[in-house]
């Protein structure tokens, strides 16, 4: 289909964009401090940084406070904004088995080692509102709850040491298939997206995919597939060291700083070995920030599309074009725009229809 | 031994107070000049797939970069995040480290303290997770002890 241009309205669009401004502030008593977002609304920033693929904390908020609260048009800005920025290096491979975890859980096994940890985290929280953050003073709530948390038993004790991961227990009882080695590294922010897509493609694009799109994909697979409900082996929240070859020297490494990670393993589903082993499979989900439910739907989504079926979640290209919150917003919300000329050929179109029809009628009745 | 990636995870974390403390020495003694003053720019993080145990992207990270140099020697401030002044220091010590001047003999010590205090910091974060440890029972477990 053509599209035909459309021009003016040049003062009506500003007196739009300067009326969105006066939405914003026009019931406000103070502005919303950027930093305020950043440290207080983590997980819709961290929804951010994970669908924009730009682990930009600060900016996010920044972006969140500009779409006013909404994160798919703030996903949209960082997206921008990181089109405007060089890159010059890529980071070693970093290895999120040596994660700094803060939150660490099994829902296979109750017995882990190293123990689970729930970190921060709702999960068992009563779902109450509570009325007396209305009224909440930054510093005094901190004091009150840094008194109500255990005291450390023994602060001496070095809780940095990394925790060997569940998969890799079952994996050394042969429950586990394998590691299997796949085709080339791809980078989807440069190189164009030819189907069958690498596995690398596919989890850089369910990596910055829309959490909603996502779970609700992730839901419809778990709904169709009730015998293979997976189990997460292991979730965890943490950090990881990003490490980059020191430019100046080929036998040096530079640390540049850590990135807040949520990493998945789930065992999926029972393979059949050709010598007749049964063994699991496992599905990875790993992104920015602390985003649990979307790394848990990328790893039931990236072993469906690992494995063959009939469902749309088993249909890459179905999957992957639509999971882009970017993508998929521009391409509805477009809609919004003009789309006279494609209008009025449709009209024509059924105008020319409605006339022959007449015609016909006409005709029969002569 | 105080190689560049120890030193760079001391940098990037410690206060900004002790490397702009450290850089004004430099300044004073030093000819530094700015090759690059700092900005920001994008690092592709790489992460290891457990399940193929393969690399893939995973996305990009907001970073600031700076390039010093003095004496025809370069040094380099890469940094997570929005953070000009850290970056352009963090270059300014790896330019005279590179020249050859003195200044991990210098300031090892505040440097170890530094290290010793982000140590200490992350560990308290860690720790005080930890003090979430579950041991959930399953309920036929429970039945049988009560």
């Amino acid at each position: 289909m053509g599209y035909v241009a459309v021009t003016g309205g040049q003062q009506a669009i500003e007196t739009a964009n300067l009326l969105n401004q006066w939405y914003r502030l026009k019931d406000a008593d103070h502005a919303l401090e950027v930093t305020a977002i950043e440290k207080q609304m983590r997980h819709l920033v961290d929804r951010v940084i994970s669908e924009s693929g730009l682990y930009a904390p600060n900016d996010a908020a920044l972006a969140l406070k500009q779409a006013e609260g909404d994160p798919a048009e703030a996903a949209f800005l960082l997206r921008a904004y990181r089109s405007t920025l060089e890159r010059n290096v890529e980071s070693l491979t970093v290895d999120p088995g040596q994660m700094r975890v803060i939150r660490r859980i099994s829902s296979a096994f109750k017995d882990i080692p190293g123990s689970q940890i729930l970190g921060p985290t709702a999960d068992y929280t009563h779902r109450l509102l509570n009325f007396t953050l209305r009224n909440e003073e930054a510093q005094a709530a901190l004091k009150s709850v840094l008194q109500q948390l255990p005291k450390q038993d023994n602060p001496h004790t070095d809780h940095r040491q990394p925790f060997r991961k569940v998969a890799d227990l079952l994996r050394a009882q042969g429950l586990l298939s394998p590691p299997n080695a796949r085709n080339g590294l791809v980078d989807i922010t440069r190189d164009k997206l030819t189907f069958p897509v690498p596995r690398s493609a596919k989890l850089q694009l369910l990596s910055r995919g829309d959490t909603g799109a996502m779970t609700a994909l992730a839901c419809s697979s778990m709904r169709e597939h009730t015998a293979q409900h997976p189990t997460v082996a292991e979730l965890r929240v943490g950090y990881v060291e990003l490490t980059v070859a020191y430019p100046l020297a080929s036998n040096e490494t530079l640390s540049l700083g850590e990135v807040m990670v949520t990493e998945v393993e789930t065992i999926n589903s029972f393979t059949k070995k050709d010598n007749g082993d049964v063994q699991f499979q496992l599905g990875y989900g790993l992104t920015f920030g602390q985003n649990e439910t979307k790394a848990i739907a990328m790893a039931i989504l990236e072993q469906r599309l690992e494995t063959d079926g009939t469902s749309p979640t088993h249909d890459e290209e179905f999957v992957l074009l639509h999971v882009d919150s970017i993508e998929a917003n521009g391409f509805v919300s477009h809609l919004k725009l003009p789309h006279y000329i494609t209008f009025q050929s449709k009209l024509d179109v059924l105008r020319q229809a409605q006339k022959l029809a007449a015609e016909k009628t006409d005709h029969q009745e002569v | 031994m105080m190689n560049k990636q120890r030193l760079s995870r001391i940098l990037n974390a410690c206060s900004l107070s002790l490397l702009k403390e450290i850089t004004e020495q430099l300044e004073q003694t030093l000819c530094l000049q700015v090759e690059r003053f700092p900005q920001t720019s994008l690092v592709m993080m790489k992460a290891r797939d457990s399940v193929s145990d393969q690399p893939f992207y995973v996305g990009e990270v907001l970073v600031t970069e700076c390039t010093v140099s003095f004496n025809q020697k370069f040094g380099i401030g890469l940094v997570v995040g929005e953070a000009p002044q850290r970056a352009y220091c963090m270059a300014a010590v790896d330019a005279a480290i590179n020249a050859g001047f003195p200044i991990l003999e210098q300031w090892r010590e505040r440097l170890e303290a530094a290290e010793g205090a982000i140590i200490a910091e992350r560990n308290a974060e860690c720790a005080r997770s930890a003090e979430s440890q579950v041991h959930f029972d399953t309920m036929g477990a429970y039945n049988d002890r009560h």
